[in-house]
């Protein structure tokens, strides 16, 4: 995701003198050839977030298009008041992209995850949300951050993640049914989207299959599309690498109930807690139920216990 | 005012011992930040073996002297040095970054006992060893409180925060240690935003600043008592080398990130015990 990020950037950066990218001291491997390349349109603002955040706000006043690269927490929570005041509050065109989405880091501890991001960020107005699942949905998510005026969200994991999506053309806006399926939704974001894909194809030799949804823009959220997709099932279950609270679960359960419409949810979060586990990514989500084995089961439960949700009604 | 010789041999020696457990632990691990903590162990072992007073059998000994590791990456040169002291056992370095292990890449101060303060992100440390003096100062005790700061970690506003705040309550019992290696995460300090003069600032703060040579250990003794002495909080700016000890991963931005592999693991142990 990293190398596609910059990739895009910069291959859109080669005619547009207005793409201006600031770092808070992160990027090493990521910004060389940049540097070079453009060594008036990139700065490293040291080992200080919040001025780094207030500068890229100012940078944007004078009609710059503001990337600004950072390990999220550095990049949302030590500097969220600048990023509330400065950039949302004034509506201005400054991108966050953060890296280490969820427990990328792991075992680095907690003050390198970042589990309630999108807690943080759904509450702010004007921000917009995108976390793409794979390198192909993080080209489109960069390709529509230079075109949107205003301030985004872009959770990017690391390094490493597989190509999921085939459509290169898509419209990053609107979810994306990536496996068909019936009976049970799977709806998913970010880099945990590959323990689903990898969960749907375990049930598939079981004669299982549940439909497998990818909801790469969290905020604004298309209402109309998503209530059209997962209309008709009979539970919904909700795939994050995030704490319990305040992230897609929550998005989605204010929806539904503004609208008056019944769901069956089961989230697959973390939990409500901070993590102390020494593990890496895989292992912690495989102990917290949220890699391809926990969703598997989960799916499998639901099947088997029609108690378990009920159909979705309609509007 | 030097260490007698056998002291010396003995700090020595135990230096030698805290960078080889460094370099196990970031090769058994493939995790990152060697050079940051090669950086540190000469003012680690210093304090450990001889400033400190704490019971490595009772951390939460009431008397004891609080030290605060700021720069929470620097995990690893502290975990190497608690076991070298005897704090913890030297078995749990195995467990650096394990599966199921129990020391994390950062600090967490529920995971073994002598991590005074959680910390992982930069600019948090100062700030705490300011409520942690003044606490101490409010129910008359003598508890000194030590802090170990990055060179890069002096870019965050709150460092300076919390550097206007100490000499306001008068804090003589607090000391400051900047691990000066002018690197950072993705460059220079000097180069990128620069903070010199640097021993200035702080004075001009008011607050006693003291220069040392960080890999010297009469150098750090001299700074440590000017500033036990001072009445004054006190700040030692430590010069230091990234990557300290082993030649080909001094002063690189590179070996803040790069694996140790078996390769670099063998060409080190040797040239430490060359050495
Ligand atoms: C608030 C915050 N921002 C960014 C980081 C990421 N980070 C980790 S180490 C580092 C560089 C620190 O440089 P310095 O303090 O000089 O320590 P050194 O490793 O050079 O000894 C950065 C930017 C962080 N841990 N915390």
């Amino acid at each position: 995701m990293r190398k596609t990020f910059i990739k895009t950037l910069s291959e859109i950066s080669r005619d547009n003198e207005d793409i201006y990218i600031v770092c808070g001291d992160a990027g090493f491997g990521v910004f060389e050839d940049f540097k070079k390349e453009k060594p008036d349109r990139f700065i490293n603002t040291g080992v200080a977030e919040a001025n780094m955040i207030g500068y890229s706000a100012g940078l944007a006043i004078t009609g710059f298009n503001v990337f600004v690269y950072n390990i999220i927490p550095f990049l949302l929570y030590r500097c969220y008041e600048q990023v509330r005041n400065d950039i949302c509050y004034q509506r201005l065109p400054v991108t966050l992209v953060g890296i280490g989405s969820g427990v990328t880091y792991a075992p680095a501890g907690m003050t390198h995850y970042s589990v309630e991001d999108i807690a943080l960020c759904r509450s702010l107005p004007n921000l917009s949300i995108i976390s793409p699942i794979d390198p192909i949905e993080t080209k489109a998510a960069i390709e529509y951050a230079v075109e949107y005026n205003g301030p985004l969200f872009i959770r990017l994991a690391k390094s490493g993640e597989l190509v999921i999506r085939k459509d290169e053309s898509m419209d990053i806006t609107v979810p994306h049914v990536i496996s068909e399926g019936e009976d049970v939704a799977i709806i998913s974001y970010g880099s945990i989207f590959s323990e689903a894909l990898h969960a749907v194809n375990i049930l598939k030799n079981e004669g299982i299959e549940p439909a497998l949804i990818s909801l790469p823009m969290i905020k604004p959220i298309n209402e109309e599309a998503i209530f059209d997709i997962i209309n008709g099932f009979r539970a919904v279950i909700i795939l994050e690498e995030h704490l319990r609270y305040g992230g897609l679960v929550s998005i989605l359960a204010d929806l539904f109930i503004e609208r008056g419409i019944g769901a069956r949810f089961i989230p697959l979060t973390l939990p409500d807690a901070f993590i102390h586990d020494v593990n890496r990514q895989a292992g912690m989500r495989r102990k917290y139920g949220i890699d391809a084995e926990g969703v598997a089961r989960t799916v499998r439960s639901v099947i088997t216990d029609k108690s378990q949700g009920y159909l979705l009604q309609n509007r | 005012m030097s260490l007698k010789t056998e002291q010396m041999v003995f700090a020595i020696h135990k230096a030698m011992s805290v960078r080889e457990k460094i370099l196990k632990m970031a090769n058994r691990s493939k995790g990152a930040h060697v050079g940051s903590c090669l950086s540190v162990v000469d003012i680690l072992t210093y304090l450990y073996f001889k400033e400190l007073r704490i019971r490595p059998e009772d951390t939460l000994w009431e008397d004891r002297d609080y030290f605060l590791m700021s720069k929470g990456h620097g995990a690893m040169a502290l975990y190497a040095v608690l076991a070298e002291r005897g704090v913890i056992d030297e078995k749990l370095l195995k467990g650096y970054m394990q599966e199921d292990g129990t020391l994390p890449a950062h600090l967490d101060r529920f995971s073994v006992p002598g991590i005074e303060v959680s910390a992982g992100a930069l600019g948090h440390g100062l700030s705490i060893a300011v409520g942690i003096a003044h606490g101490l100062k409010l129910r008359s005790k003598k508890n000194r409180v030590f802090v170990l700061m990055g060179d890069g970690e002096c870019q965050e506003g709150s460092v300076w925060e919390a550097a206007m705040l100490a000499p306001k309550l008068k804090l003589s019992n607090l000391t400051v240690i900047v691990d000066l290696n002018d690197l950072q995460g993705y460059g220079r300090p000097s180069e990128l935003v620069s903070f010199y003069p640097f021993a200035e600032k702080w004075k001009a703060f008011g607050w006693e600043a003291v220069e040392a040579d960080g890999h010297n250990f009469d150098s750090l003794r001299s700074a440590f008592t000017r500033a036990d002495r001072s009445s004054l909080p006190s700040v030692i700016i430590a010069k230091t080398v990234k990557g300290k000890g082993i030649s080909f991963m001094e002063d690189e931005l590179k070996w803040h990130y790069f694996i140790v592999t078996d390769e670099h693991l063998s060409a080190a142990l040797m040239e430490l015990k060359g050495a």
